[in-house]
Order: structure tokens, then sequence, then C-alpha cells
């Protein structure tokens, strides 16, 4: 194991390329369905996209309106120029014997995103995003001498995104990905479902103690934000230890073992590809107008990291953020910030209603184990009237989560959520006269802890105002119960 | 005059997939640098100012809509063509 001493004496240089499958309904040159989750193997082909001699490739117009959606949630424009190239390389899952892939003049050039690491803001530049055709899928039955390709993923599209070498940390690797997913969600670009390959990371590692860029390694095909971060932290500390040893680093592609947790060489430089790019004859470019760029530009919703200026104004610390523009895109069917947006105005009503979404409604979601039957365009009108009684001091905070929790159980919203509170018995009561008997009763039945009161400690009044929301099942107004305790006491 | 070595000849066979002997080695050395040379003719004409064709037909975004279609040759007909299968997948020399 390196010592932090030694991990000190090395910056460490990252940069990743991401691949994220577009959510088109057909394949990038051919009109076969793409959704190839659960077809049977090469069911989903054609004479294009096993590359049968004469196909003409014919390239699909939603691909590129997603990938110019992309361009602007990756802080850039879509180039008003593109063209296609192909790229060589023998393998039987590439029936073409060359991938389409925009080499020389890609959709997307430049771009930023913002991570958040450790609460702060940091830019990671991009390089540039292109539009590809993915690739079949190998399998290897395990003792078999042979292998098997399934041709239903080849063809399928997608937007390749080249970060620049702005990463210096595995944590930070790990919040450029995350940050990725979420950018594509909100743009609506893809379905970003990694655990079904979605959206794969490859993860280029170097280390060094001067001025100079180290060797890089390229550890290939991640498919989780957790399997960023830990190949990224095993590579930088294998690198440092054979450094440290006087050895080289050499560079090559490695592959991540999910199972021992570690990096493992699967290419060696020998092997280096050489891919002998030409223009693609049979894709014509791509030329964007200014109508069509600003028509994108304006169907973009709010991006998170406009979310997160929005809520870091309404008071809300980076966590809290961070929950709501999470749980945003968990589900397609559950709003949150909408409907924050729609009261952002009335700044505290705002504030409180995203409280209520972090500290009840999202992690009442999360257990599978509730069961929300509250329809979604019932939950606004719910929350405004449960704010309303706890402003008009008739619900107690930790009653309006029980009732909130309550009412997303219902498959409606009752006529009248406050006689509905009230039936409940979670309504508090605000009626002094009647508060007023139970806390004499309690100065009564506590005489000790009374005397410590009017001693002047305070710390009794505490206890005080305990039983009296005890002796009124929870319905006494906890501050008004304390007014009336000092008025008896003091 | 253009030149290619030995190592040059083999890297160009590795990225082919070919086996080359090593008297086809010497042969295509030989042959390689011949075709290199009349290509290299080209260089002699200057383009500076020129862009680059990478295209001849002048069109530009030619699309379809993102909807599925029936092509004439269906998922059978094609995989009749493939040499070994099973099932439906593609039967190939291991590869890993």
């Amino acid at each position: 194991m390196v010592s932090a001493e030694t991990r000190k004496q090395y910056t460490v240089t990252i940069g990743i390329e991401c691949h994220v499958q577009l959510k088109t309904a057909t394949k990038l040159f051919a009109a076969v369905s793409n959704d190839a989750r659960d077809a049977e193997p090469n069911t989903l082909i054609s004479h294009i996209c096993l590359g049968m001699p004469g196909a003409l490739p014919v390239l699909n117009e939603h691909a590129v309106e997603l990938a110019s959606r992309a361009a602007f949630a990756l802080g850039s424009k879509p180039s008003p120029f593109s063209t296609f190239d192909r790229k060589h390389y023998f393998y039987p899952d590439l029936p073409l014997g060359y991938q389409i892939t925009q080499f020389y003049q890609p959709i997307v050039l430049g771009g930023t995103v913002t991570i958040v690491i450790d609460g702060q803001e940091k830019q990671i530049g991009i390089t540039r995003a292109h539009l590809e055709a993915d690739a079949g899928k190998n399998t290897h039955p395990t003792g078999a001498d042979y292998s098997l390709v399934d041709l239903n993923r080849a063809g399928t599209p997608l937007l390749e995104i080249v970060s620049e070498p702005d990463i210096h940390s595995a944590a930070e690797a790990r919040a450029y990905a995350h940050e990725l997913y979420l950018l594509m969600k909100y743009a609506d670009v893809s379905d970003a479902d990694l655990y079904h390959g979605n959206m794969r990371f490859d993860v280029n590692v170097s280390v060094s103690k001067t001025n100079e860029l180290g060797t890089r390694t390229e550890t290939k095909n991640l498919n989780s934000f957790r399997s960023v971060e830990k190949a990224a932290e095993y590579e930088i500390n294998r690198q440092i230890e054979l450094l440290e040893k006087g050895q080289k680093i050499d560079q090559e592609t490695r592959g991540w073992d999910e199972a021992k947790q570690k990096t493992l060489s699967q290419r060696g430089k020998e092997q280096a590809h050489d891919y002998r790019y030409m223009p693609e004859p049979d894709i014509p470019p791509v030329e964007l107008d200014e109508a069509f760029i600003e028509r994108i530009f304006k169907s973009l919703p709010a991006m998170p990291s406009d979310w997160r200026q929005k809520l870091t104004s309404l008071g809300l610390d980076a966590s809290q953020t961070a929950i709501l523009i999470d749980a945003e895109v968990d589900s397609p069917v559950v709003n949150y910030l909408p409907l924050l947006e729609k009261v952002i105005s009335d700044k505290s009503y705002a504030k409180q209603l995203a409280n209520w979404f972090v500290n009840i409604e999202i992690p009442f979601r999360s257990d599978e184990a509730n069961i929300v039957e509250l329809p979604n365009e019932a939950r606004a009108p719910m929350y405004h009237a449960v704010y309303e009684l706890v402003t008009g001091n008739k619900l107690s905070s930790s009653n309006a989560k029980l009732l909130i929790t309550e009412l997303l159980g219902h498959n409606s919203l009752p006529e009248s959520v406050e006689k509905y509170a009230d039936e409940q018995g979670l309504v508090q009561v605000s009626d002094t006269g009647e508060i007023e008997k139970i806390v004499v009763d309690v100065i009564t039945a506590n005489p000790a802890a009374a005397e410590d009161v009017r001693n002047g400690e305070m710390k009794a009044i505490g206890f005080l105002v305990g039983q009296v929301m005890k002796a009124s099942q929870g319905k006494a107004n906890p501050g008004l119960a304390q007014e009336l305790l000092r008025k008896h006491l003091m | 005059m253009a030149n290619l070595s030995k190592e040059d000849v083999l890297k160009l066979a590795r990225l082919s997939k070919l086996e080359l002997t090593e008297e086809e080695v010497s042969k295509f050395q030989k042959e390689l640098v011949e075709i290199l040379g009349y290509v290299e003719k080209l260089s002699e004409v200057d383009v500076t100012d020129l862009t680059p064709t990478t295209q001849v037909t002048g069109l530009t975004n030619v699309t379809r809509k993102d909807i599925v279609q029936k092509y004439q040759a269906d998922q059978q007909a094609l995989l009749k063509n493939v040499p070994s299968r099973q099932g439906n997948s593609i039967k190939v020399r291991r590869v890993l």
C-alpha cells in the first residue's frame, strides 16, 4: 500500500471517455429496433447491421437531434457541420470490418461540465462528443473453444463524450461520471440505465512527480459510478507502487475485475491499434442551421447546475440539493423540481416543501415496503394544505410528517385535509384554556421539576413540556405549552 | 522514394489479419514500396487552399425518420449466410 506521504508527491491526471446510448427507437444507420434488452440473439438485425455488400446505411435524424441536445447539456452547442468516418479493426462483433464514427469533424467540439466535489464546484473540460455505431456482443461460454456473437446491439447509436484530463482524483472521477449521468437524464437523450450498459466509462489514469504527464493506462468498460472510482483508485495506487519500485508503467488497456476489485492488463502496447480512419463515403455530411440549433436550445429544460443554484438560494445545503436532483430522475413519473419551481417565489413555502421531499417523501418512496397511491397531480394541493395547517399552528412538524406519509398512501386527497387530520387526532390544540388546564395538572404532578424551573433551571422546562405533550396525546401546541408553563412558574 | 521495413509489412499484415510467409514478406515489401512510390506522385500536386474532398455527391443531411421499417431480407434470410451457428447465435473461433 502506498503511504499518504508518498501519494502526496504525485499528481494524478485522469481523463474519461463515456459512451452513452441514445434513446432512439431504431439504430443509427438502420431502421431496425434498438431495444435489445429482452430480445433473442440476432433478431434485431438487417443487411445494414451485418455489413452485407451493397447495403446503404442511412442516418437516423433523431440521433442527430439527441446529440444536439446533449451538446447544450455539455455546456457547448452542436457544430453546424459534421461528418462521419470509418474506423477499421477486425473483431467478430463488427461485421463491417469498421465502425462508423465521427473522427475528423464531430458533432460536438468543446464544452464544460460542472461537478460538485466536497461542496465545491469544479469545471471539467469536454474535448469533444461524437456519434458512432455500437458493436455487437460476444459471449464466451465457459470451457468451449468458440465464442458466440449477437449482433442485436450492432449499430445502436452512441454518443462518445471525451473529457479533458482535468480530473485529479478518484472521487472527482466518480463525481464527473455521476454528473454526466444526470446531464443525459435531464437533457432526456438517454435512458442512462447503467445496469443495462446504457453508459460505459473508459478511465485514463496517469501519475507523475513532475510537470510532465506520466504514462497512462486505460481501464475500459466500467458500468457504475462506484467501479469508476474504485478502478481509478486502484490504478493510482498500482502506478505509484510501480514507480516507487523504479519500474515503468506500460501504456496499455486494462479491464476491471469486479469480483477481485482490481484492474487487469488486457492488451499490450505491441498490439496497439492503428485504425486507418477514412471519410465514410456512404453518409453525407450533417449540416445544422441556426433555426434548428435555436429550436433545440429552447426545448431544453433546466440542467442540474441551474437547479443547484436555485435550491442553494432557498437555503438548502449541498446534501439536500443532491438528494433532490438525483430523485428527480429516479422515476419517469414522479417529479419534485417542477413542484418547487411553481412555488419558488414563496421562499419559505418552497424551502419547507423541499425539506418535506428530502426528509419524508423521497425516503418513503425508496423503501419498497411503502406503497404510494396518491396521484401525482394531487401532491401539490396535498402539500399546500399541510403547509397551511402548519403555518396556522394547527399541525406540529412531527404530525405534519405523519399526515404526509398517511396521505401519500391514499388513492385520492380527502375533501378537506384539515378535517381528515382532525379525525386522525393530528391537529394540535392551540386553545389556551384547554392547554392551561393540562399545564396546571402537570405542575401539580411534577413538583420537583416545577421547583427546578422556579429556581432557574431551564432544562427542567423541556421535561415539563414533554409531560404536557404526553398528557394531551401529542395534540398540544408545544410552543404554547412552554409559554404557559413559564407564565405559571416564573 | 518511399521506404518500408520488414516490420512495417508485418504490422500491416497483422492489422489485415493475414499470415505471411518469409518469401511473401520480401515480395510484398518490394511491391508495397512500388505502390507507395506511385501514390506519392499525388504529393507533387499543390493543394494549398483546397478543402479536402470527403464526399463527391454534394449531398448533405440524408437522413430517415426514427421508425422501424421492414426490409426485404428478413432475419432468417440473413442468418442463412452464417457459416456456423448455435441457435440464433453466430459461432466463431474463440476470441478471448
